[in-house]
This record gives structure tokens, sequence and C-alpha cells, in this order.
């Protein structure tokens, strides 16, 4: 009896931090959620940092953490915004190799305005890591597999169609529906997600 | 005979042609099916997913959205009934013509404004561009013909002696 609710609370741990296949350390939550949320967004879109900061935190605590939602980041970086979209995005997917998504998405996020003017990505990346990531993660974006997994993310996300960002976009019984909708904090969104779960 | 007068004698030996009133007659039925099509993809998604489509738009307070979104639809699909089966043309062509001058007006003021949104016309997905722009201007242009053959079409109350 006193084992049960330990195992749950480590099954549950456990898929907080959940690193499946979809999405290569860039998904939280359970894989096997009955709702898919897939972020499609860009590290130098003001909107997004909003999203990161003020919306997103909501979604991840009543949805995520509650087993409703499985979360999944997608790279989608916007050609308007120019080269530092996609080496921010880049330097986020091989973080996402040694399980710092997290950490480097929000030091970018936080630090958006500062290194979107001055260019020091890899600075503010460093930042949260120690010494023996960063050189894993310098290692990693030699690879040429890391810009071709933020061309697939862009490459998914234009079939869709994203067309901005942040596009979150919601898989429920194999349906998918981006939203892009967010001037009211994302009330409409949460609507939608609780009306989708009661079906 | 005044010119005013003129035109609606040419109006009305024009929708008397038989050509065209059966050329009206298949506009009318083909916006009828239009509108019931587009009230169905809407009414078979969630209304918040129409309700985002709406704001997107940027010109309704969100109280208005929301109710917009719910009763929209419905009101579509009853337009497009009155259409197909030809009660009420009057009044159903006239709300036709209005509903897709609105549609038409929104969607030109999204496209010259540059905003990538959803036209919302057919459920979710469909982004606004010429091509739609096209399509709703060509439903425009019929259904207002419908209209004015609705109304020239339309008997006229005796005359008293």
């Amino acid at each position: 009896m006193i084992r049960l609710p330990a195992a749950a609370l480590v099954v549950l741990l456990s898929c907080l931090a959940a690193t499946g296949d979809s999405g290569k350390g860039k998904a939280l939550g359970n894989p096997a959620a009955p709702l898919l949320i897939e972020m499609y967004s860009d590290f130098q879109c003001p909107h997004c940092k909003h999203m990161h900061e003020a919306i997103l935190p909501g979604i991840i605590k009543d949805y995520v953490a509650t087993g409703k939602a499985y979360l999944v980041c997608r790279e989608f970086p916007l050609p308007s915004f120019g080269p530092r979209s996609r080496e921010a995005a880049a330097y986020a997917t091989a973080a996402a190799r040694i399980g710092k998504f997290q950490e480097v998405a929000h030091a970018l996020f936080v630090n958006q305005s500062s290194w979107a003017m001055t260019g020091q990505i890899w600075e503010t990346v460093a930042a949260v890591l120690t010494v023996a990531e960063q050189a894993k993660v310098q290692a990693l974006m030699k690879d040429p597999a890391i810009p071709a997994e933020v061309q697939h993310d862009v490459d998914t996300g234009l079939k869709i169609p994203v067309k901005s960002t942040p596009t979150l976009v919601v898989t429920y019984r194999l349906k998918q529906h981006p939203w892009d909708y967010w001037n009211d904090e994302g009330k409409l969104f949460r609507g939608y997600l609780d009306e989708l779960l009661t079906k | 005979m005044t010119k005013a007068s003129c035109s609606v004698d040419t109006w009305m030996s024009f929708s008397q042609n038989k050509a065209v009133r059966v050329g009206v007659l298949i506009l009318r039925m083909a916006l009828g099916a239009i509108f019931v099509y587009a009230a169905y993809t809407k009414l078979a998604e969630s209304w918040r997913l129409f309700a985002a489509g709406i704001a997107s738009y940027e010109v309704l307070p969100m109280w208005a959205v929301e109710i917009l979104a719910r009763t929209l639809p419905w009101f579509e699909l009853a337009v497009g009934l009155l259409l197909i089966v030809g009660r009420w043309l009057r009044l159903s062509t006239l709300a036709t013509s209005g509903l897709l001058l609105v549609f038409f007006g929104l969607m030109v003021r999204a496209y010259i404004k540059g905003m990538t949104i959803d036209c919302g016309c057919f459920g979710p997905g469909e982004t606004i561009s010429w091509k739609t722009l096209l399509r709703d201007g060509s439903m425009l242009a019929g259904s207002l013909l419908v209209t004015v053959v609705a109304f020239v079409n339309h008997p006229k109350p005796a005359e008293t002696a």
C-alpha cells in the first residue's frame, strides 16, 4: 500500500521529464496523454517570449503536469528575423540532445532583447551550462543533423500550415488544429482544450 | 420616360429571359449549397476555433466574437436552406449579399493590412490570399445578381382601381 503512491510519484516525475523520440529532448509530459500540443516558436519573436513567460506556464501546470497533454517544442525560425533566429534554434536543439533544452530555451527567451541586439547567442546559452555541457553543445553544433532537425521542424510546420509564431498545434484523435490567437492571453485556447477533453 | 424607369424595364426584360432565369436558379442553388457547407464546416468543430478565426480579424470585442461564433453558422445554415428551397427569396438573397459584402470587406481589409490570418470561410486552415478574395468576390457578384432578380421578379400587389 505504501509502495503504490511512491511508484505513482516516480512515474509522474519521469513523465514530466519525458523525452521521447518525438521532439528529441524538447518534450514535456506524458506521451500517452490524450492531447498532443506542438509549440512552434522563434526565439527572437517577442510574442513567443510572452507566450513562454506568461501563457505557457499556466498551460504546463493545468494540462501537461496533470497528464492531459503532451507538449513538444518545435523550431520555427522566421526568415524575417534574420539568421540569429536559426542559430538560436540550433543551439536549443543541440542542448536538447544533452537534456538541457528547457534551461537553454528559458535563457534565450528571458535574454531575448540582449542577444538579438548583440548577436551573443553562445554567451547566453553557455551561461546556463556547465563547462562539460558547453563542450558537448559546441561539438553537437558541428553535427549537420542539428540544422537538419531545425529545418525538419520548419518543413513540418509549413505543411500544417503554421503561419505565424507562436502557434500551438493541437492533435486530438489524429486531427490537427493550429492555434495562433493569443490576444486574450490563451483564455479561448484553454476553453478549446477543455472542450476537447470532455468529448 | 425617365432614365430610372428605363433601367428598371431593362432589368425586367433581362430577368424574365428564360436562359437568365435558369442561370439565376443555378446560381441561387449553388450559393445555398455553399452556405450550407460553410455552416457545416463550422458546426462540425468547436465554436472556439471559429471564434479564434473571427477574433484574429481584430474588429470586434471578445464578447461579440463569442456571440457571433456561436450564432453565425446557424444563420448561414438557415440562409443556405432558404436559398435552396426558394422561400422568402428577397429576405434570403438580401441576407446572403449582406453577409458576403461584410465578409469580403473584412477580407480585403485584412489582405491590405498584410495580416496572415485564416479566412474563416470554411472552417480553420485557409489563409486569406488573392484566391480567397477572388472566390468571395465572385460569390458576392453572383449573390448581388440573384438579389436584384429576386426583387425585380417579385410580384407587385395588384393596383387598385
